[in-house]
């Protein structure tokens, strides 16, 4: 056939479907035959895919279900809705808001059963040798652990502090006995190493010795303003080469209930040099002289402890100990030393910091004790409980002894005496043999100064004089 | 007559009409179920502290209840790589917006909403007094968080959010605004104002905040790119001017004056009047009976001029102010006593000063303060 008959073929006949020959429409007869359906031969589309979608939806089921089978830990909707929907499967809720109220942490006497949160915190610089000594203290403190938070600060460290402290401090995180665990535990890194080279100024040596404190102020500060939070009552300074304390140092000195307060610190020394002598000079009461030389001083000079020029004739703790006195006795203080400081919280919140300039003639924590007074808290020391710095002479040591070999000022002249006057009291009463001190620390030390005397060393001096004795004026700058 | 409907009825009750019915149950079983616990991006998570004993600056996991809570772990921050740059959003460099609050105003929350920042680099810290008014301030500052932190969008949440309740009681002074700023009430209201502020620094601070701003919470209206503008400047204490807009009723229009006047530079006639004054005596801006002659900021505003023009201060009002978080880490706070005669904001530029940080002011930038 030929191309152009069959394409004809497809042209409908006009007439033909729609009606019978004879012309009548089809419409409206009763008609029974079968191509009546005819034009809705194929099924609707949702029916014909009805199958497909009974299969997507028990698929869908048995995948739910095999889901909630599969995580044991998510086994409510809850968890299936929202995490199995929203994201990728970390079963934990951010929280964001906190709400703290500042009355609950004002710090009271018997801070061990409110369970009142203490921050602990130290400032460290080469201390790795001492770290041992200060985590024995820290395994014995009798406080609660739990409700005490760490915080160090690492500075321009050389040797290897950072290392040996995070091994410490995971290991008591880890240790079996939950009573070891501490609460949260912060190292700060920080150098100020920089700043340390461009204010060392060699022309005036003391001036460096003004700048060092205001360093040290600085240090404390950042350390405190980074661990401090808003569920702390109470803030504890503690150094590391503290060698003996007594291990219920934070309910003996939170007992007092004071807004600061320091223990007398006294060092140990070998026994030809007079077996003990007071430590920390930085703890005294003002005076009138003092106040009225303060007057006469440049605005960024600091009046730094420990360096003797003039005489400033303030009462220092120190020198009023007593070893068989009451060691709940107080006394009234202004500025105060950073061996081991115990402060309320409230105190920090305040403002209440160590100042890094020369505040009333004083930086650091002597000017901390003076901030804090001016605030209107108390400030207090306690001349008869004593804690024991350890014992090392060093280089500095040494080299600041020659340089003053024979210095006789009249501070240190007044000092030497009644250090001397103290020990021979003791020897006096030691001699006796009766008097039993009726401090179970005190024993301690008694016994460690017996062992150091066995061992001691064959040096020979006939004087020695106390590290931090009188009082030197350095100006920065 | 029996007409058969069978193949009819099949056709109504189609799949489609199953499908909508199960995809409608799992969206309301989702919003019953679901809604109630947003969720952040794991980005977010990320960041998060693992124990709730962290700085308050940063979120934290929520345990489990029945869980027990595990030791804290040991954790390390090194305050040598938080920089403070002109650069913050670049650096994602934290910042600490802090508010001490008496009474909250809606137009405060929702300013802070439309700040541009990265809200997930933005903790906020309010401080309330707790009293009456605290307590109000708090109800309705708790539910604009909770509407935000739980049911807004992620990128209108903040990092985290901070409040703290005062624990000493305000001085008993109004709240209205004359009986405020008579002078002999400023002392005592300053001095607690000054340690409301330092409270609520030295909680919050923690170790990886770059810069703290003090916005009052009568602050209602600040450019979106405040931070991000202000820290262009690269500067350790930068204040903008602060304004007021009122309704001038001899202008007949709304109109605008300067409001904090505690933005200046010194004059050698308050350097003296501070030398005749007791040891614990302050100086005060603003007083007619105590005339400084200090150049105040809220004068030196020039319409149209750079709002990037610079002047140094001597003295910063805390109504918006953006500091280096190094300059409080230093120590410098508010004073709560008289410190060179200065006390709070004042006292804080001096200290700043004292430690070797410049205050800067921005005349031509300019933030609003409500209008009482």
């Amino acid at each position: 056939m030929l191309p152009f008959a069959t394409s004809g073929s497809k042209v409908t006949p006009r007439h033909h479907v729609s009606g019978y020959s004879n012309g009548y429409p089809r419409g409206g007869t009763f008609e029974l035959s079968p191509h009546r359906f005819q034009p809705r031969g194929t099924t609707p589309s949702f029916r014909r895919r009805r199958r497909l979608f009974v299969r997507l939806g028990i698929i869908a089921a048995v995948c739910l279900l095999f889901w909630m089978f599969l995580r044991p830990g998510g086994g409510s909707l809850f968890s299936i809705f929202s995490l199995g929907l929203l994201s990728s499967g970390d079963d934990f809720q951010l929280e964001t808001v906190r709400y703290y109220d500042l009355s609950d942490v004002q710090g009271t006497a018997q801070g061990w059963q409110k369970e009142e949160r203490i921050l602990l915190c130290v400032p460290l610089r080469d201390a790795e040798s001492h770290l041992a000594m200060f985590f024995g203290h820290l395994h014995n403190f009798t406080y609660p652990h739990h409700l005490i938070d760490l915080a160090f600060l690492v500075s321009d460290s050389k040797d290897n502090t950072l290392n040996v402290l995070l091994e410490n401090l995971e290991k008591i995180q880890a240790d079996e006995d939950d009573t070891q665990h501490y609460g949260e535990i912060s190292i700060i890194e920080k150098d100020f190493g920089q700043k340390v080279n461009q204010d060392v100024e060699s022309r005036h040596g003391f001036a460096a010795q003004a700048s060092r404190r205001k360093l040290m102020a600085q240090a404390r500060n950042w350390l405190l303003s980074a661990a401090l939070r808003p569920y702390h009552s109470w803030v504890y300074w503690r150094d590391v080469d503290v060698e003996t304390a007594p291990f219920t140092i934070l309910e003996d000195l939170m007992r007092h209930n004071k807004d600061v307060i320091v223990p007398n610190v006294w060092r140990p020394l070998p026994d030809w040099l007079g077996g003990e002598q007071p430590y920390d000079l930085n703890s005294w009461q003002e005076s009138e002289t003092a106040l009225a030389l303060a007057d006469t001083l440049d605005e960024d000079a600091v009046i730094v402890e420990g360096y003797a020029e003039y005489a400033t004739w303030r009462p220092h703790l120190a020198y009023l100990r007593d070893p068989y006195g009451d060691p709940d006795m107080e006394m009234e203080i202004d500025g105060v030393g950073g061996v081991s400081i115990l402060a309320k919280a409230k105190v920090f919140r305040y403002g209440v910091h160590f100042p890094a300039f020369s505040f009333e003639k004083h930086a650091e924590t002597e000017g901390f004790g003076k901030m804090a007074r001016k605030m209107e808290f108390s400030v207090v020391g306690l001349p008869h409980y004593t804690i024991w710095h350890l014992y090392e002479p060093s280089v500095d040591d040494i080299k600041h002894m020659e340089e003053n070999f024979g210095d006789t000022s009249s501070q240190w002249e007044k000092d030497k005496t009644e250090m001397q006057n103290i020990v021979l009291q003791e020897k006096k009463k030691q001699g006796g043999g009766a008097a039993e001190s009726k401090e179970k620390p005190d024993k301690l030390i008694k016994a460690q100064r017996e062992e150091r005397k066995e061992t001691r060393k064959e040096e020979k001096k006939e004087e020695r004089q106390p590290r931090r004795g009188g009082q030197q004026v350095t100006e920065d700058r | 007559m029996a007409r058969p409907m069978g193949p009819v009825r099949l056709k109504k009750t189609n799949p489609l009409t199953l499908t909508i019915g199960i995809a409608l149950c799992i969206f309301i079983l989702y919003f019953l179920l679901g809604s109630s616990a947003p969720d952040f991006s794991a980005a977010r998570k990320a960041t998060a502290a693992s124990h709730p004993l962290s700085p308050p600056t940063s979120p934290f996991r929520q345990s489990s209840p029945g869980a027990k809570l595990k030791a804290p772990p040991v954790t390390r921050y090194n305050l040598n790589n938080v920089t403070i740059t002109n650069t913050p959003v670049e650096n994602r460099e934290n910042v600490l917006v802090l508010t001490p609050m008496a009474r909250f105003y809606q137009e405060h929350w929702d300013n802070l909403l439309q700040l541009t920042y990265p809200h997930e680099l933005i903790t906020l810290g309010f401080i309330l007094p707790k009293n009456k008014e605290g307590n109000a301030a708090y109800a309705e500052l708790d539910k604009q968080i909770t509407k935000t932190q739980r049911y807004g969008p992620e990128k209108d949440r903040f990092k985290s959010i901070i409040i703290l309740r005062q624990d000493f009681d305000p001085p008993l002074i109004s709240q209205d605004e004359a009986e405020r700023h008579k002078m002999q009430n400023q002392k005592p209201r300053r001095a607690a104002m000054a340690k409301a502020r330092n409270s609520l620094l030295f909680t919050t601070l923690g170790p990886d905040t770059s810069w703290v701003l003090w916005l009052d919470a009568d602050v209602i209206e600040t450019p979106p790119s405040l931070i991000q503008d202000l820290a262009f400047h690269n500067k350790p204490l930068i204040a903008p001017n602060c304004f007021q807009k009122f309704y001038n009723s001899e202008k007949k229009k709304m109109d605008e004056r300067p409001y904090d006047f505690n933005n200046w530079q010194d004059s050698p006639t308050a350097q003296k009047l501070g030398e005749s004054l007791g040891a614990d005596d302050i100086l005060l801006e603003g007083y007619k009976d105590m005339p400084t002659y200090r150049t105040l900021m809220a004068y030196m505003y020039e319409d149209g001029g750079d709002v990037h023009y610079e002047i140094p201060l001597d003295g910063v009002g805390g109504t918006a102010l953006l500091v280096k978080a190094d300059v409080h880490r230093d120590g410098a706070m508010f004073p709560p006593f008289s410190f060179y005669h200065l006390i709070e904001t004042e006292g804080f530029a001096k200290m700043a000063r004292r430690l070797g940080w410049q205050a800067t002011g921005l005349p031509n930038y300019k933030v609003y303060h409500y209008n009482e």
